[in-house]
């Protein structure tokens, strides 16, 4: 499938990530409050379940997060061969900062007492022909990561493992301002960054 | 005795620490820490010199949220001041009244956040006195390059200060807003370093330490 039919089409988006690993939630990212207002008080789950239910929990969606990161170290090694001059350095860049998360959440699960995900074979990528199509993969991986971190953040029981998914998200959202804007586009178009376009 | 944006509400101060808070005291604001009226014990000044200790003397998720908003509405009155100090290029006017913007925004939200949780909103800044106390500089700036470097220094206190908070607050969906605005002000600063001419991602994970 080209990128530009793989960036329109919802479903076939969905259909990709969920062969991927990557568990993200209706309309290609999740379903995310923003205006922090309304009267569902749902709270994270370390006042809710003992300490093991929660390791297991954690463990879970550490790996969904690892299988995502995983994905994006695939994707830019995948698209660097279309990538030049500054750009490409960007691209190895993130090529890099992606596998510090996979690093960091794989040993993340080992403390938790999980077994970390390993990367697939393979991933069937729309095909990217040229830079511009790199860039904009890139920016949609990005923002479905942020995506699924934001669903999955809440549900994670310790203070620290949610601190640090925080820090994720603000990394791949810095990911995304750069890639925008070495597409021409505005780098910080939203006061909420959700991941949902 | 009175530290700026921390309320003693009892207690006699014992020298030392206060004299260290003091002397750490921007260190700890730099991080995101602004007490906006909090009232603490005098003895209990020196454990407020961590973020995260700041946060655990609030009052659950309305406590954060009030520090939380308060930052807000300091970074929209140094975006204000920047805006008004005929320093700034036209793209770079462009830029931070976007931010100005973002910042309002905010602070609107959890503004409602907080009333929702049955708390009252915080007092408002003083103006650029309480800038001062996150990050000092924006009166004496004479050039864009110094303002840029006060804002940058301004978003990565956000920044801290939404880290810490992922730890203390409980509700999900204030999670999830949070989490939401962090990643706005990480995009923020990449738009600054940029115009800094430093590097806009040097950190594979943002939490707005240096």
């Amino acid at each position: 499938m080209d990128i530009d039919s793989f960036l329109r089409d919802a479903q076939s988006r969905r259909r990709f990530f969920r062969r991927s690993g990557v568990i993200v939630g209706a309309a290609g990212g999740s379903a995310i409050f923003l205006s922090a207002c309304g009267n569902e008080k749902t709270t994270t789950p370390n006042v809710l379940t003992g300490p093991d239910e929660s390791d297991q929990a954690d463990v879970e969606i550490l790996n969904g997060a690892l299988d995502l990161e995983l994905m994006a170290v695939a994707a830019y090694k995948t698209g660097a061969g279309r990538l030049r001059g500054s750009v490409l350095e960007i691209g190895k860049k993130f090529l890099a900062q992606e596998q510090e998360h996979a690093d960091g959440l794989a040993a993340a699960i080992k403390d938790a007492g999980g077994t970390p995900n390993r990367a697939k074979s393979s991933y069937d990528f729309p095909e990217l022909r040229t830079q511009t199509d790199v860039l904009r993969f890139a920016v949609d991986l990005e923002y479905t990561a942020i995506a699924a971190y934001i669903d999955a953040l809440p549900k994670l029981s310790q203070g620290d493992l949610r601190a640090t998914a925080a820090g994720i998200i603000t990394n791949e959202a810095e990911h995304a301002a750069v890639l925008l804007d070495a597409l021409g586009q505005d780098p910080a178009p939203s006061a909420f960054v959700t991941g949902v376009s | 005795m009175t530290q700026p944006g921390i309320v003693v509400a009892a207690g006699d101060a014992d020298i030392a620490p206060v004299a260290a808070c003091e002397r750490d005291r921007r260190a700890l604001l730099q991080r995101g820490c602004v007490l906006g009226g909090a009232a603490v014990a005098a003895s209990s000044i020196p454990l407020l010199l961590l973020v995260r200790n700041a946060f655990a003397q609030a009052d659950g998720d309305a406590g954060v949220l009030q520090t939380l908003i308060t930052n807000e509405q300091i970074s929209v009155i140094a975006y204000d001041t920047a805006l008004a100090s005929g320093l700034l290029s036209p793209a770079a006017i462009r830029i931070a009244r976007r931010f100005r913007d973002h910042e309002q925004q905010h602070a609107e939200t959890l503004t409602t956040a907080l009333m929702d949780l049955g708390g009252a909103p915080p007092p408002p800044p003083r103006g650029i006195a309480d800038v001062d106390q996150v990050a000092d500089g924006l009166s004496d700036a004479k050039s864009q390059r110094a303002l840029v470097a006060v804002l940058i220094e301004l978003e990565m206190a956000g920044v801290a200060a939404y880290h810490e908070a992922h730890r203390t607050l409980l509700e999900t969906r204030l999670l999830q807003t949070s989490a939401s605005i962090m990643a706005a002000e990480g995009q923020h600063l990449v738009v600054l370093r940029t115009l800094a001419r430093t590097d806009p991602v040097p950190n594979a994970f943002e939490t707005g330490s240096t």
